[in-house]
């Protein structure tokens, strides 16, 4: 598991996890379903302007 | 009362059922609508409340206190745990990795939120669905740092004690294995976790989630028992679900030890569900004798409800490789009454 914090304009943290080599969401609409192989691992995109990151560790 | 309640007049203008064009909690897509989290993808996501009933740093009091009426700032912190990307999705529909993946994050937010000096207890919970009062559909929960224990806990702390101190042993640890050798109550085992229907059921739905090792936080939890954590929950709300064939509505909560220092040795954690609903259309309401003198009346028995419950139970699919290598394979329930009654 990876976390990355941000400080958003107004002062609140926000904190990414991510998780190497294992399923996460948002791919299979219909993960629910025992057994479905439509489930695929992705990775964080990179965005084009990433916010101020306060720091990054691995936990 | 000895009670402490929140205001915050703020969250009157917190938004509320917004459409979907328009999910705070969706990702920021490229030159779209900018929501709460600035980024185009995630797995999952943990933010401080933008309308928060506790803060870090908190304004001071609106009002003055008096003898009779202490008041104290609200310190303490609000976080939202967005569980998925997916706008659509419910955590009932998630593969069971990425539950196993929220009670990772789970563990870190109780151990940071934890560590505050303020916070005497990391309160991790769901409400789900519109008959909960949610005000935005996307899947997520939230976590509440106290700085006090709140009064429920409270009574479970107390009830715990009293009964170590009468009889040298865990209270729930008493239940849990009544509850395995009678056998009616229960909906489902696993490796580490039993889910059950209490004896003292209040909602004819409710379930709760007990460790079969006696420990207190998921701070103590073994790779494997967060694994079957994970397993546990999503058996038991994909089982909610098929109940009347739509998204079942439920209040998860996480009862763990405080952080406040105290040593909390007798308390054994688990997780407890309160789904509103006793029919597919009826809900059970907080009515007088709930809400007024703090007494349930459940219409129900706990076990039938709990039969009805097993007998939706289905086997978990892990589809990921653990970290390991190792294949985690299948991890079955039991699913009926001759298998759950012979412990």
């Amino acid at each position: 598991m990876q976390r990355r914090q941000i400080t958003m304009e107004d002062g609140r943290y926000l904190i990414f996890y991510t998780f190497e080599d294992e399923i996460v969401s948002g791919k299979a609409d219909n993960a629910e379903k025992v057994g479905h192989e439509e489930a695929t691992t992705t990775r964080l995109a990179e965005p084009d302007a990433k916010p101020q990151a306060e720091e990054e560790r691995r936990v | 009362m000895g009670e402490w309640v929140a205001t915050a007049t703020h969250r009157q203008s917190r938004t509320f059922l917004p459409p979907a064009d328009f999910c705070p909690l969706c990702p920021t897509k490229p030159g779209g609508f900018p929501t709460e989290i600035p980024e185009p993808a995630y797995d999952i996501v943990s933010f401080e409340n933008r309308f928060p009933s506790l803060q870090p740093e908190p304004p001071p009091p609106a009002v003055e206190a008096s003898e009779l009426y202490p008041v104290r700032p609200g310190s303490g912190v609000c976080e939202v745990v967005v569980y998925s990307p997916k706008h659509d999705s419910t955590l009932a529909r998630e593969p069971v990795e990425q539950l196993y993946q929220l009670v990772q994050v789970w563990t870190d937010r109780f151990r940071e939120l934890g560590a505050h000096e303020f916070v005497d207890y990391v309160f991790i919970f769901e409400n789900k669905g519109e008959a909960i009062g949610v005000t935005l559909h996307h899947p997520h929960g939230q976590i509440y740092a106290y700085p006090f224990i709140p009064p429920r806990v409270l009574t479970e702390l107390a009830q715990s004690r009293a009964h170590m101190d009468q009889t040298g042993r865990c209270l729930l640890c008493d239940i849990l294995r009544d509850e395995r050798r009678d056998g009616r109550r229960i909906v489902s085992e696993n490796d580490s976790f039993a889910a059950y229907i209490p004896f003292f059921a209040r909602y004819p739905y409710e379930v709760h989630i007990s460790s079969t090792r006696h420990l207190q936080a998921l701070t103590d939890l073994s790779d494997g028992e967060q694994r079957s954590l994970a397993a546990m929950i999503k058996t038991v709300i994909v089982a909610y679900d098929k109940l009347f064939d739509l998204s079942f509505p439920y209040m998860m909560v996480l009862h763990q030890r405080p952080v406040d220092g105290g040593n909390y040795d007798h308390y054994h954690f688990h997780v407890e569900f309160y789904p509103p609903l006793r029919t597919a259309t009826k809900l059970k309401y907080l009515a007088g004798s709930e809400t007024g003198a703090g007494m349930f009346i459940n219409d129900t028995l706990a076990e039938e409800k709990a039969a009805e419950l097993r007998a939706l139970i289905e086997p978990i699919v892990w589809q990921s490789v653990a970290a390991g290598g190792e294949e985690i394979g299948t991890s079955s329930s039991k699913t009926t009454d001759e298998e759950v009654s012979g412990d």
